[in-house]
């Protein structure tokens, strides 16, 4: 990697900021501002200093509409949210998907439209933690803050998730490095311990790295549970892992002041999906016999975990909620998103702060080529291809203001440290405005 | 006796939810209240007649008198016998979602294949597919710790995932194979699967039956061999030939018990 001259061009700092890249929502970022344009970002890791700085690369700055010969063409404010609203109004059956990158406050306006018309709203954890959900709305929640990880754990435990690749700052700011108040030494009193079946960036700086076989973690966690009660393993080796070093590590786990478990998408999608997370927690709850151990899943977007928290604490349910009948109903392949499309039952698709596009499966997507796809977006991406309405929002954390709660469920409020596009509109006031006119399709048709 | 024929004649790609078109709630329907009646799809309704054709034969003092058939291929009809409690439902086809949901009485045969939870937290009455299920079969609702509690469920053909998850009563009778995690998390009732079964049965089981007639790939170490029997009488009934059985799952210090097949896992003698 070149040197990089450090950046001194630069009209003032704005403190304090917050990153709107990962779970991490590390808040303690100083923008460099030159003439309304982050020019460097303090701090920050790789992945959320250049989201923050590269925001202007294939930005979408005006509304646009699909012209009969299938191009996106540029059209005002008005045309552009008439024909979304028309769109909706008439709708059997719309899904609202994404949310996970904008604001509690926009999710507000969203919930609010998706009640009035009927829809499912669903966001990014039906892709990705939502194994993790049931899997706590099935056996509970042994989680902490990450402030007690940094100022107490002594043993940390990553498992299914790289976060030296996706979440940088996690073990730097809140678990690994940092001096803690009872870690005064920081990184030397600490282990890191790794179980990946991959020899992953993550691994390759841990103390301990258990790698066991691709699908074995059920078999695994099964295994060290039966040792924590007493058992004596019959088999030689348990998900390729050899008795005697799955007896250690159990012993080794017992015999720390504070653990931390983190998992991630390697744990919710491998064979036995939530009964992972399920048996996790479970073990996390035998330790406790022992000594204190928490767990925390590791939450991917910045607001992901904020959509399931605002949409219990308002509904009852976390994420896939179907508004069809009037009342809030949840049922995970039933009214989860990619099920929904895979089944070719959504006649509308609304797609804010996300990208289906890029994430979907193949047969998810092929029923969205086929329907009325709304995007609302700062950035043109695959998903920008399949929308038929393309809506320019504003950028969290950068040009407008919001909450967001990072992965251990902590609030935050971001600020914004410069002014959005002219020509864009706020997430909130655009949500907001689709409202108000489908309201009005549907009282002029009363 | 009343027989209630619908027969489909438009499929709609948007799935049709039929939790009121039970035998409890349509006993007393004529013909023409069923051509009045509009069926929920999506955020809307629409008349029943646009989808099916309806014959009704006969009349019915009570639901328990009532027999429904549904002709064609019902693969987008959910909650079809939603908590009905007593008359029968024939589906003459493939059925959707959740058939036979939070049964509380009467019959559901379904001369097809079935999706997703099927006798999803039933609690009496029967259930008959002849083709396959798919995943969580007699579960319980996501977060709930009891599900199916009562009545019996008969699949001819194979099962998907997490067959029967926190089952706390009831039977199920698997013709043919089963993935992953059978009878997880289960306390009590009774699973026989015919075929094979991929991994881990009885994950985190506290109390229970599950008998496996065909190979186990994998067992979990929370299982503990109790010996070998042979021609076990399980729970009154009677078994033929060498079964192993085995207690557990340790991990929660459950009592439940998985027998297999001796013949069928050598490996495991």
């Amino acid at each position: 990697m070149a040197y990089e001259e450090p950046i001194t061009d630069y009209d003032h700092i704005v403190e304090n900021c917050t990153c709107a890249f990962c779970g991490s929502n590390c808040d303690d970022l100083d923008f460099l501002v030159k003439g309304n344009h982050v020019v460097g970002v303090r701090h920050a890791c790789r992945l959320g200093a250049s989201k923050i700085m590269e925001d202007e690369d294939q930005r979408l700055k005006v509304p646009m509409m699909r012209d009969e010969n299938g191009e996106l063409q540029e059209v005002d404010w008005d045309t552009a949210l008439d024909a979304a609203a028309e769109l909706i109004a008439n709708s059997v059956r719309p899904l609202f998907y994404g949310w996970s990158e904008t604001s509690i406050e926009c999710m507000k306006k969203g919930l609010k439209l998706t009640e009035y018309v009927g829809a499912v709203i669903d966001n990014q954890a039906t892709i990705c933690h939502g194994p993790t959900v049931q899997a706590v709305q099935n056996v509970g929640y042994p989680l902490m803050t990450l402030g007690e990880v940094k100022n107490r754990a002594d043993m940390v435990v990553y498992t299914g998730s790289n976060p030296m690749n996706a979440h940088p700052r996690h073990l730097a700011r809140y678990s690994v490095f940092p001096r803690g108040w009872f870690r005064q030494r920081g990184r030397f009193d600490r282990t890191l311990v790794t179980w990946d079946p991959k020899f992953s960036d993550t691994a390759k700086m841990s103390d301990i790295w258990v790698p066991f076989e691709e699908n074995g973690d059920y078999g695994f966690c099964n295994a060290i549970r039966a040792v924590l009660k007493g058992k004596e393993l019959k088999e030689d080796v348990i998900s390729g892992i050899p008795k005697q070093d799955i007896i250690d590590l159990t012993e080794s786990m017992k015999n720390v002041e504070f653990g931390a478990l983190f998992f991630g998408l390697g744990l919710t999608h491998t064979l036995s999906k939530q009964r992972n997370i399920d048996i996790a927690i479970q073990l996390v709850q035998d330790l406790n016999a022992y000594t204190k151990w928490v767990l925390l899943p590791m939450r991917g977007h910045f607001n992901v975990n904020g959509f399931n928290i605002y949409m219990a604490y308002e509904m009852g349910f976390p994420y896939g909620v179907d508004f069809c009948r009037g009342y809030p109903r949840y049922m995970i392949g039933e009214t989860t998103t990619v099920d929904l499309l895979n089944r070719k039952e959504p006649d509308v698709f609304l797609v804010i702060a996300a990208d289906p596009g890029a994430h979907f499966p193949g047969g998810a997507n092929m029923h969205l080529a086929n329907i009325p796809v709304i995007q609302i977006d700062i950035h043109w991406g695959p998903s920008t291809e399949l929308a038929d309405i393309v809506l320019p929002g504003t950028f969290i954390g950068v040009e407008t203001a919001g909450t967001s709660y990072r992965m251990d469920s902590v609030p935050i409020h971001m600020k914004s440290a410069i002014d959005p596009p002219e020509t864009c509109r706020e997430d909130e006031w655009i949500v907001n405005e689709l409202y108000e006119r489908v309201k009005k399709i549907k009282e002029e048709a009363k | 006796m009343k027989t209630i024929t619908l027969t489909l004649k438009k499929f709609s790609s948007i799935a049709l939810e039929f939790e009121e078109l039970i035998p409890d709630t349509v006993y007393n329907w004529s013909k023409e209240d069923f051509e009045n009646y509009q069926v929920p799809i999506g955020n809307t309704r629409f008349p029943l007649t646009n989808y099916f054709d309806i014959e009704v034969e006969g009349d019915a003092e009570g639901p328990e008198d009532v027999k429904m058939i549904l002709d064609g291929d019902m693969s987008r009809v959910k909650y079809i016998g939603y908590r009905m409690t007593a008359g029968e439902i024939i589906v003459n086809g493939d059925a959707d979602l959740q058939a036979g949901a939070e049964m509380i009485g009467g019959s559901l045969k379904i001369n097809g294949n079935a999706e997703s939870y099927v006798g999803r937290e039933m609690r009496g009455g029967s259930i008959e597919v002849m083709g396959n299920v798919r995943e969580y079969c007699g579960t319980s609702y996501i977060g709930e710790w009891r599900g199916m509690s009562g009545g019996v469920i008969k699949v001819h053909g194979n099962a998907g995932k997490q067959l029967a998850d926190c089952m706390s009563g009831g039977e199920i009778y698997i013709g043919g194979s089963c993935d992953i995690l059978a009878g997880i998390h289960m306390t009590k009732g009774y699973i026989e699967i015919g075929g094979d079964v991929t991994r881990w049965p009885g994950g985190q089981m506290k109390n229970g039956t599950i008998v496996i007639k065909g190979k186990l790939s994998s067992l979990l170490e929370g299982f503990e061999n109790e010996g070998i029997f042979v021609d076990p009488d399980i729970e009154g009934k009677q078994l033929t030939g060498k079964y192993i059985k085995y207690k557990g799952d340790i991990g929660v210090n459950g009592k439940g018990s998985l027998w297999l097949n001796a013949e069928k896992n050598r490996n495991l003698l």
